[in-house]
C-alpha cells in the first residue's frame, strides 16, 4: 500500500509543479505581453504625435496640411472599427450593403471633421504622459497646449486587435469622441425608425455641407 | 406690472455652458440671480418666481414623457435606460428655447465681446471672475475631504486678490496652487447622491436633480450671495453676471458651432458630452490624493507625480 501511494503522490506533486510552472508561466507572458503591447503603443504614439505636430505646425497651405493629415488618419486610426462602435447595435441590424455604404460614409465625415479643424491647431504642442491598460485597449494619456488655450488632458486609446496598434478613440477632458458619435447617432435613428439607410442619407448630406464650408 | 428683463435670461443659457463645459462655478450665476430677486424695485417676489418655476416644471411633465420601446427589445430597452432621459419630449421643447436665445442673442453678443476686447483684457477679466468663484470652490474641497485643494483654493484666494489685483493676475499658479474645479454637484456626487434622469431646465441648460440642488446649495455658500445691500451693488451683481455671461460664451464659440454643426442632433449630444464631462469631473475629484507638501517641498517628498485634476488611473 505504501509502495503504491508513493508513486501517486509523486504524480501528483508532479502534476502540481507542472500546474504552477504553466500558470506561473503563463502570468509571466501574459504581463510581459501586455507591457510589450503598452510600450508599443506608447511608441506608437509618439511616433503618431511627432507626425501629426509636424504636418499641422509645418509649412504648406491649409489644403497640403489637410492632405498630409488625411493621410496620417489613414495609417494610424482604425476608421472601420471606430464606424461599426458608432452604429452600436444598429450594426448588426443593417444589410451588407448597407454597412459597406454606412463605412464609406463614416470615413469621409471623420476625414473632413478632422481635416477641416487643421488651421485651428497650429501651434499644438503634445506631450505624452503616463500609459495604462483598460479592458477595452491601451490608454496613451497626453496633455494638448495650443496657444491662448488651456492645456487639455487627452487619452488615446489604442488597440492591437487588427495585429498592429492603433487609435480606435479620442478622449477630450473625459468626453469620449466615438461615445458621443454614437449617442449621436441612436438618437438620430431613434427618431428616424431605427432605419440605417436614414442615417447614411444623413451622413452624406453633412459631408457636402462640410465639403462647402470649407 | 410684471417687469420681465430679457438681460436676465442669459446667466442661465451662461449656466448651461458652464455646467456642460465646467467652466466655472455655478455659484456666480445664482448669486445673480439671487440679486435680481433681492432688488428693492423687483416687481417679482421670490414667491412669484418659485410659483413660475413650478409652472414651467408643471407644464414639463404634462408635456409628455418618452415612451419606453417594448419590452421584445432588449437592446433598445437598455439604451434607453442608460439615456435615463424620461422626460426627453419636454427637454427637447426646453432646448429649442434655449437655443433661440442663444441664437439671437447671446452669441451675437458673444462675438461682439470677442472682437471689441483684446486677447489680454478678456484673459485677465475671465481670472478675475473665477476669483469670485473661489470661497464657493474652498468650502466644497473640505466637503470633498481634499486638503490639498483645499489649501490651494484658499491660497488662490488670498494671493490673487492681493499680490494678483483683485483677482485680476493668477499669480497663485505659478507659485504652486493650481486651480481645479470643484461644486456642490461633485461633492454631493462624493456622497453617494445620484445624478437622477437627465432635466435640461429653461435659462438653466443641462442638469439634473443631483446636479440642480448643488447650484442651489453652491449659491447658499458664495459670499458674494450675501454681502452688500443696495442699488450699487445690485448694479455691480448685474455687471458681474453680464461679463461672465459674455466670458464664458465667448470662449466657447467655435467649441458650439462645431458641435451644432457636426451633430446630426445636437440635443443628443450635448447630453451625452454634459454627461461624460460631469462624470470625469467627480471621477478626477475622487481619485485626487496628492499630498498637502506644497511646491517648494523638496521633490524627494513628494508623490509620485501626477497632473493636478488628471484621472487616477495609473499604470500599476
Amino acid at each position: 500500500m505504501t509502495t503504491s501511494s508513493k508513486p501517486r503522490s509523486n504524480t501528483s506533486r508532479r502534476h502540481l509543479l507542472a500546474w504552477f510552472a504553466t500558470v506561473a508561466g503563463l502570468t509571466i507572458t501574459r504581463s510581459a505581453h501586455a507591457d510589450a503591447s503598452a510600450d508599443s503603443a506608447t511608441a506608437f504614439m509618439t511616433k503618431a504625435v511627432a507626425e501629426l505636430t509636424s504636418v499641422v505646425n509645418g509649412p504648406g497651405t491649409m489644403p497640403e496640411k489637410a492632405a498630409g493629415l488625411q493621410a496620417i488618419i489613414e495609417r494610424m486610426v482604425d476608421v472601420n472599427s471606430v464606424g461599426r462602435f458608432c452604429l452600436g447595435r444598429f450594426w448588426r441590424t443593417a444589410s451588407p450593403d448597407q454597412q459597406k455604404s454606412y463605412i464609406e460614409q463614416f470615413h469621409r465625415v471623420l476625414v473632413s471633421n478632422i481635416t477641416s479643424k487643421v488651421g485651428e491647431y497650429s501651434g499644438v504642442d503634445i506631450s505624452i504622459q503616463k500609459t495604462f491598460t483598460r479592458e477595452d485597449g491601451i490608454v496613451v494619456s497626453s496633455q494638448v497646449a495650443r496657444p491662448n488655450n488651456a492645456p487639455a488632458k487627452v487619452d488615446w486609446l489604442i488597440s492591437t486587435e487588427s495585429g498592429q496598434p492603433l487609435i480606435i478613440d479620442v478622449i477630450a477632458e473625459g468626453t469620449s469622441l466615438r461615445l458621443t458619435q454614437r449617442n449621436d447617432y441612436s438618437a438620430f435613428l431613434s427618431r428616424n425608425n431605427n432605419d440605417v439607410g436614414a442615417l447614411i442619407a444623413a451622413l452624406k448630406q453633412q459631408t457636402v455641407e462640410t465639403t462647402k464650408a470649407q | 406690472m410684471v417687469r420681465f428683463e430679457v438681460a436676465d435670461w442669459p446667466t442661465g443659457l451662461v449656466e448651461h455652458f458652464y455646467l456642460a463645459f465646467g467652466a466655472s462655478d455655478a455659484g456666480i450665476v445664482m448669486t445673480g440671480l439671487n440679486r435680481h430677486l433681492r432688488r428693492a424695485d423687483r416687481k417679482w417676489s421670490l414667491k412669484q418666481w418659485l410659483l413660475s418655476a413650478v409652472i414651467v416644471v408643471s407644464f414639463s411633465a404634462l408635456s409628455g414623457c418618452a415612451t419606453p420601446p417594448p419590452a421584445s427589445d432588449p437592446d433598445a430597452v437598455a439604451e434607453f435606460n442608460e439615456t435615463n432621459d424620461p422626460f426627453e419630449p419636454a427637454n427637447r421643447q426646453i432646448y429649442a428655447f434655449n437655443s433661440t436665445l442663444d441664437t439671437y442673442l447671446i452669441r451675437p453678443l458673444a462675438i461682439v465681446y470677442r472682437d471689441a476686447l483684446p486677447q489680454v483684457v478678456r484673459t485677465h477679466t475671465h481670472y478675475a471672475l473665477a476669483n469670485m468663484g473661489l470661497p464657493v470652490q474652498w468650502v466644497n474641497d473640505m466637503f470633498e475631504a481634499k486638503p490639498r485643494r483645499a489649501g490651494d483654493s484658499f491660497m488662490r484666494f488670498v494671493v490673487n486678490s492681493t499680490l494678483g489685483v483683485g483677482g485680476i493676475f493668477d499669480v497663485a499658479t505659478d507659485f504652486g496652487w493650481p486651480d481645479h474645479d470643484a461644486d456642490s454637484g461633485t461633492t454631493l456626487a462624493l456622497y453617494g447622491v445620484p445624478s437622477g434622469p437627465y432635466i435640461y431646465l429653461p435659462v438653466f441648460g443641462p442638469s439634473s436633480p443631483r446636479e440642480g440642488i448643488g447650484m442651489g446649495l453652491d449659491s447658499l455658500i458664495n459670499p458674494f450671495t450675501w454681502v452688500g445691500h443696495g442699488a450699487v451693488d445690485a448694479d455691480l451683481g448685474y455687471a458681474r453676471i453680464g461679463i461672465s455671461a459674455l466670458d464664458t460664451r465667448s470662449s466657447l464659440l467655435d467649441d458650439l458651432d462645431k458641435i451644432t454643426s457636426q451633430a446630426l442632433d445636437p440635443y443628443a449630444t450635448i447630453r451625452s458630452l454634459y454627461r461624460q464631462h460631469r462624470e470625469s469631473q467627480i471621477e478626477d475629484t475622487r481619485h485626487y490624493d496628492e499630498h498637502t507638501i506644497p511646491a517648494w517641498f523638496p521633490e524627494q517628498m513628494r508623490k509620485p507625480h501626477q497632473t493636478p485634476g488628471s484621472a487616477g488611473v495609473q499604470k500599476q
